[in-house]
C-alpha cells in the first residue's frame, strides 16, 4: 500500500519548483513595473505571517481552501473533474444556515452537530446529483456542476430576497436570520494570546477532514475502488467495482467536503446567510488540488500557500503600493507551470529515467 | 562473411531501475541482412535492450555502433535518422485515418498538405518491392490486427529503415498471420533489410531466425547460429535448466456449469458480434474457443462476465441464469475471467503489485474487515502469489506498470487462479509468456481442471487449445461452427473451420453444445 504523502514528496520537485519559478517571474512583472521585487515579497510574508493575528486571519482564509480542495481532490482520484465545489459549498452553508436558525434556542449539544450534519448533507446530496446525472445519463459532470454553481446562486437570491430564508428585519444587503448561539463554532485561540482573534473551531474540522480524506482513500476498501475506477476503470469494471455506483458515491463525498466548508464559513465566520457569501472558492479549489496533487499533504499546504498569497496580497497592495493583482499573476503563473508537468516530465525523461513502463 | 562491420554492435550495455539491474553488461552484434532472433524469459530484459537501441532509454554503460560509428542514440529522432525503427506490440496508429495516411503520418519529408493519391501510389509501390498486402485506402478501425502490424511495418519503411526492431510481433496474431508476417520478413531480408525479432516461441525462432541471442535476467546467456542449434539447446540456455513436458492428462466431466444458449449480442460498432451462440462447458472440463480473433470470442466472454449485455439468449452458470447479472455478481457466483488485454482490461498499472493482486476482492475478508482495509494482510497474500506465480521482481509494492509484460500477466493469473472458481473464462491468457511460464499457467489450468473447474479457453495458439481441451468449439463470424472432440481436431480441419469452412466438420462429430 502505498501513502499518499509519501506520494507527495517522493515527487514535490515539480510541484515546489513551479511555484520558485511563478514566484521569479512574478518578482520579473514586479521589477518591470517599476517596483523592488524584494520589497514586495517581504510586504506579503509580513501580511501573511507578520503577526500571530496575520498568521491566524491566513489559517482562517486557508479552511474553506483546504475543505474545497479536498473536495475537488476526492473527484479527481476516482477520474471525475468536479468544477462544482463553490456550488456545493453554497448549498452546505444555506443547509447549516437554515438549520442554525430554524431551532436557535436548541443547546449547542444538539445543534452544532446537527447544523454539522446539514450542511455535509446538503453539499453531498448536490454533488451526488451531479454524479448521479454523469452515472445514469452519461451528462459530463463538468457541465452539470457549473449549471449547478449558478443555479444554486440564483435559488440564494430568491430565498433570501423575499423567499422563507429572509430574515424579518434585514437592511442592505439580503440575509438570512442569525444562526443560534448553540450553532456557532467558538474561537479557539484565547485573547492573551491573540488578541481579537477570530480563528474558530473550523480549523480543527478541516484537518479532521483531511485526515479522513487520506484514511477514506488510503485505508478502506470504498478509497481502494475509488482509486482503482479512477486509475483503470475498464479493470475496475471487470473485476466487478461498477464504476457508475462509485461515481454518485464520489460526487456525494466531494460534495460533502465542500458543504462542510459552507457550514464552517456560516457557523464560524458570518453567523447567517448572505446573498453573494463566499464566492469565488471553486476555481481556487481547483488550483488547490492540483498544486497538492490530490494528497493530503499537499492539499494542506496548497491551501496555506494560496491563503498566504490571498491575505499576503492585500496587505502588499495597502504596505507597499504593489497591486495586490501581483498575486493573482503568481497565482496563475503556478497554475500554468503545474499544468504545464507533461512539459516538465518530457524534459526529465530525456535526463534521467523514464516514468513510462514498457512491456 | 564473418570479416564484415556487423550492423548494430552493442557492446557491455548496462541498465539499473532503481534496486533492479535490468541489463548487466549484455552483448548484442547483428549483421547486415540477418534475422536475429532476440530471446529470453519474461524480464530478461529484451524490450529494454531494445528501446535503448531505439533510444527510448539511456543506457548507464556500454557502447553502440551502427556500421561501425559509435552512435550516441539521445531519442527515437536519432534512431530513425540512423535507419532504425521499430515496431511496438502496442500498435501507435489513427483508427480513423486510411493505412495510407497511417504510413505516411509524422513523417517530416512530406509538406503540409497531404496528396491522396500521390501518397496512395507511393505506399503501392512499398507494398509491391516487400510484398506486403493492405489496400491503402481502406481505414484502419476496419482492418484486422494483422494487417494493422502491416501498416506499422510500413510505416517504418517508409521512413527508410534499414534495420528493424520487432517486439514480440506474433503474440497477437493468428497462425495464419504469423505465416504472412514471416514471409514478410524475409522478403525484408531479401531486399537487404535487418531484422531483430523478439518472440518467446522457439518454434519460431527456428523457422526465420538466422542466428540467436539469448539474455537470462539481464546478462547474456548464449549467441548462437540457428542452423547449428536446437529448440531444446535455446531453451536451457534461456530458463538454466531442462523444461519439463507436460504429461497430457484428460479430464472426467462433470455436471453441465456454463450452459450458453441462443446467445446473440451487438458489437462495439453496430452489427451482432453474437448470433445465437450454444455452448456449454462440463465440469473438470476445458472446452477451448479457436478462431481467428475477431470472429466473437471476446464478446462471448464479456457477455458471460456480465460486461456486455447481450440481446437475446441465455446464459447459466450452475444452473443459475447470470445473463442479466453485473460482472460483481457474476464473479460471487464463482466465475473468473483473465481478460483479454491486460494493460486495459486486467490491471489498474499505476497500482502496486499487492493492490492488484486483492482487485475485487478489496471488501472481503481476509483483505478487509467492516470496509477497513488490512494493509499486512494485503502485502503478506501479494508477498506470497508473487513468489507462487514467479513474478519477477517477487516484491508487492512495486508498481504493476514497471513489470515486464509477461509479469505483468503473471499478476492477472495470479489472482484469478489463486482461489477455487466454479467457471473460468481465460481469454488469450499466456499472451507475452515465456516457455516456463506458459507451461506453469497450463499446469494450473489443467489442476483446477482436475479439482473440477469448468474452463473456457479462448486462444489464438492452437497448439495452445489443443494440448489442453477436450473439446474444441471453432468460432467464424459470431457463430459456433463445429464442437469437436480433442482427439478429431487435427490443425488442418482446425484450419479450415476457422476460415469458415462448414464441410471440414466431417461426419462423426455433431455440433450439439453439451
Ligand atoms: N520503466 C521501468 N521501471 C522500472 N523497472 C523496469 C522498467 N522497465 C523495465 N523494468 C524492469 O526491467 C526488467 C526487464 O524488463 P523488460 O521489459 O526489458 O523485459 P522483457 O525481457 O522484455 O520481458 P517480457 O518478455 O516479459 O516482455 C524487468 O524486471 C522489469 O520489471
Ligand atoms: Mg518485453
Amino acid at each position: 500500500m502505498r501513502q499518499p504523502s509519501f506520494e507527495w514528496t517522493r515527487g514535490p520537485a515539480i510541484p515546489v519548483v513551479s511555484v520558485l519559478f511563478a514566484l521569479v517571474l512574478g518578482g520579473l512583472f514586479v521589477w518591470i513595473s517599476g517596483h523592488d521585487p524584494i520589497t514586495a515579497y517581504a510586504a506579503l510574508l509580513r501580511g501573511a505571517f507578520g503577526s500571530p493575528y496575520d498568521i491566524s486571519e491566513t489559517l482562517l482564509i486557508a479552511v474553506p481552501l483546504l475543505l474545497t480542495g479536498l473536495s475537488v481532490a476526492v473527484a479527481f482520484r476516482a477520474g471525475l473533474f468536479n468544477i462544482g465545489a463553490q456550488g456545493q459549498l453554497l448549498v452546505g452553508a444555506v443547509a447549516a444556515g437554515w438549520v442554525g436558525a430554524q431551532w436557535p434556542d436548541l443547546p449547542a449539544i444538539v445543534l452544532l452537530p446537527l447544523t454539522l450534519l446539514a450542511g455535509i448533507l446538503g453539499g453531498a446530496v448536490y454533488g451526488g446529483i451531479a454524479g448521479w446525472l454523469k452515472a445514469a445519463r452519461g451528462v459530463n459532470e463538468v457541465i452539470t456542476t457549473i449549471m449547478q454553481n449558478y443555479t444554486i446562486v440564483f435559488v440564494m437570491h430568491w430565498l433570501l430576497q423575499n423567499g422563507p430564508m429572509q430574515a424579518p428585519n434585514a437592511f442592505g444587503t439580503p440575509a438570512s436570520a442569525p444562526i443560534g448561539a448553540g450553532a456557532v463554532l467558538p474561537v479557539i485561540v484565547p485573547d492573551f494570546l491573540v488578541p481579537s482573534s477570530r480563528l474558530h473551531a473550523g480549523v480543527l474540522l478541516a484537518l479532521l477532514a483531511t485526515v479522513a480524506f487520506w484514511f477514506l482513500l488510503w485505508r478502506t476498501s470504498l478509497g481502494y475502488e475509488l482509486r482503482a475506477v479512477g486509475l483503470g476503470m475498464r479493470a475496475a469494471a471487470q473485476a466487478g467495482i461498477d464504476p457508475r455506483k462509485r461515481m454518485v458515491i464520489v460526487m456525494a463525498i466531494a460534495g460533502g467536503f465542500a458543504g462542510l466548508a459552507g457550514m464552517i464559513q456560516v457557523s464560524g465566520l458570518f453567523h447567517r446567510v448572505y446573498d453573494g457569501f463566499s464566492a469565488g472558492f471553486g476555481f481556487d479549489a481547483i488550483a488547490v488540488a492540483l498544486l497538492g496533487k490530490n494528497a493530503p499533504l499537499g492539499v494542506v499546504l496548497s491551501a496555506l500557500l494560496f491563503a498566504a498569497f490571498s491575505r499576503g496580497g492585500t496587505l502588499m497592495q495597502s504596505d507597499a503600493g504593489i497591486s495586490s493583482h501581483l498575486v493573482e499573476i503568481v497565482e496563475a503563473l503556478v497554475l500554468f507551470v503545474i499544468a504545464a508537468e507533461t512539459v516538465v516530465r518530457a524534459v526529465a525523461r530525456r535526463w534521467g529515467t523514464p516514468v513510462k513502463a514498457v512491456s | 562473411m564473418a570479416l564484415e562491420t556487423p550492423i548494430v554492435e552493442m557492446r557491455g550495455i548496462s541498465k539499473r531501475f532503481g534496486e533492479l539491474q535490468a541489463l548487466a553488461d549484455v552483448d548484442l552484434t547483428v549483421h547486415r541482412g540477418d534475422i536475429h532472433a532476440l530471446v529470453g524469459e519474461n524480464g530478461a530484459g529484451k524490450t529494454t535492450l531494445m528501446n535503448i537501441l531505439y533510444g527510448l532509454y539511456r543506457a548507464d554503460a556500454g557502447t553502440t555502433r551502427i556500421r561501425g560509428n559509435e552512435a550516441r542514440i539521445a531519442g527515437p529522432r536519432d534512431a530513425i535518422h540512423l535507419g532504425i525503427g521499430m515496431i511496438h506490440q502496442h500498435f501507435m496508429l489513427v483508427p480513423p485515418l486510411t493505412v495510407a495516411e497511417n504510413v505516411v503520418l509524422g513523417d517530416e519529408r512530406g509538406g503540409p498538405l497531404l496528396d491522396r493519391r500521390g501518397i496512395e501510389a507511393r505506399v503501392s509501390e512499398l507494398e509491391a518491392r516487400f510484398g506486403i498486402r493492405a489496400d491503402p485506402s481502406a481505414k484502419i478501425e476496419d482492418v484486422p490486427f494483422g494487417v494493422q502490424q502491416r501498416v506499422e511495418i510500413l510505416k517504418v519503411l517508409y521512413r527508410g529503415s534499414e534495420i528493424l526492431i520487432f517486439d514480440e510481433p506474433t503474440a497477437v496474431l493468428t497462425p495464419q498471420e504469423v505465416d504472412d508476417l514471416f514471409q514478410i520478413v524475409r522478403t525484408l531480408r531479401g531486399e537487404g533489410k535487418t531484422v531483430i525479432l523478439i518472440t518467446h516461441k522457439l518454434r519460431e525462432v527456428m523457422a526465420v531466425s538466422d542466428h540467436v541471442t539469448v539474455l537470462r535476467e539481464g546478462r547474456n546467456a548464449a549467441q548462437l547460429v540457428t542452423t547449428r542449434t536446437t529448440p531444446a539447446q535455446i531453451a536451457v540456455a534461456m530458463v538454466g535448466r531442462e523444461l519439463r513436458e507436460i504429461a497430457a492428462r484428460s479430464g472426467t466431466p462433470g455436471d453441465v456449469v456454463l450452459e450458453v444458449s441462443g446467445l446473440t449480442a451487438p458489437s462495439d460498432r453496430g452489427g451482432p458480434a453474437l448470433k445465437g451462440i450454444d455452448l456449454g462447458v462440463r465440469a473438470g472440463e476445458i472446452v477451448g474457443l479457436a478462431g481467428v480473433g475477431g470472429n466473437g470470442q471476446s464478446e462471448l466472454a464479456q457477455c458471460i462476465l456480465g460486461l456486455r449485455d447481450a440481446s437475446a439468449g441465455v446464459i447459466r452458470v450452475g444452473g443459475v441464469d447470470v445473463a442479466h447479472d453485473d460482472p460483481h455478481r457474476t464473479r460471487r457466483r464463482g466465475v473468473a475471467y483473465v481478460p483479454e488485454d491486460r494493460r486495459v482490461e486486467g490491471l489498474v498499472l499505476p497500482f502496486s503489485v499487492a493492490e492488484n493482486f486483492i482487485l475485487g476482492k478489496q471488501d472481503r475478508a481476509p483483505y478487509a474487515r467492516r470496509g477497513i482495509l488490512r494493509a499486512d494482510a494485503i502485502r503478506r497474500e501479494g508477498a506470497r502469489l508473487a513468489t507462487e506465480f514467479d513474478v519477477r521482481p517477487a516484491d508487492p509494492d512495486i508498481e504493476v506498470g514497471s513489470l515486464s509484460g509477461g509479469n505483468q500477466q503473471k499478476v492477472v493469473l495470479g489472482r484469478e487462479l489463486s482461489e477455487s472458481p466454479k467457471l473460468i473464462v481465460a481469454n488469450q491468457p499466456t499472451r507475452g509468456l515465456d516457455i516456463a511460464a506458459t507451461e506453469y499457467v497450463h499446469e494450473r489450468l489443467l489442476d483446477q481442471r482436475s479439482r473440477g473447474c469448468a474452463i473456457l479457453l479462448i486462444s489464438s495458439e492452437l497448439d495452445e487449445i489443443r494440448d489442453l481441451s477436450d473439446r474444441i468449439a471453432v468460432m467464424f463470424e459470431g457463430r459456433i461452427l463445429a464442437v469437436l472432440p480433442a482427439s478429431e481436431a487435427t490443425e488442418d480441419r482446425l484450419g479450415l473451420l476457422m476460415a469458415g469452412h462448414v464441410e471440414a466438420v466431417g461426419e462423426r462429430s455433431g455440433t450439439s453444445p453439451a
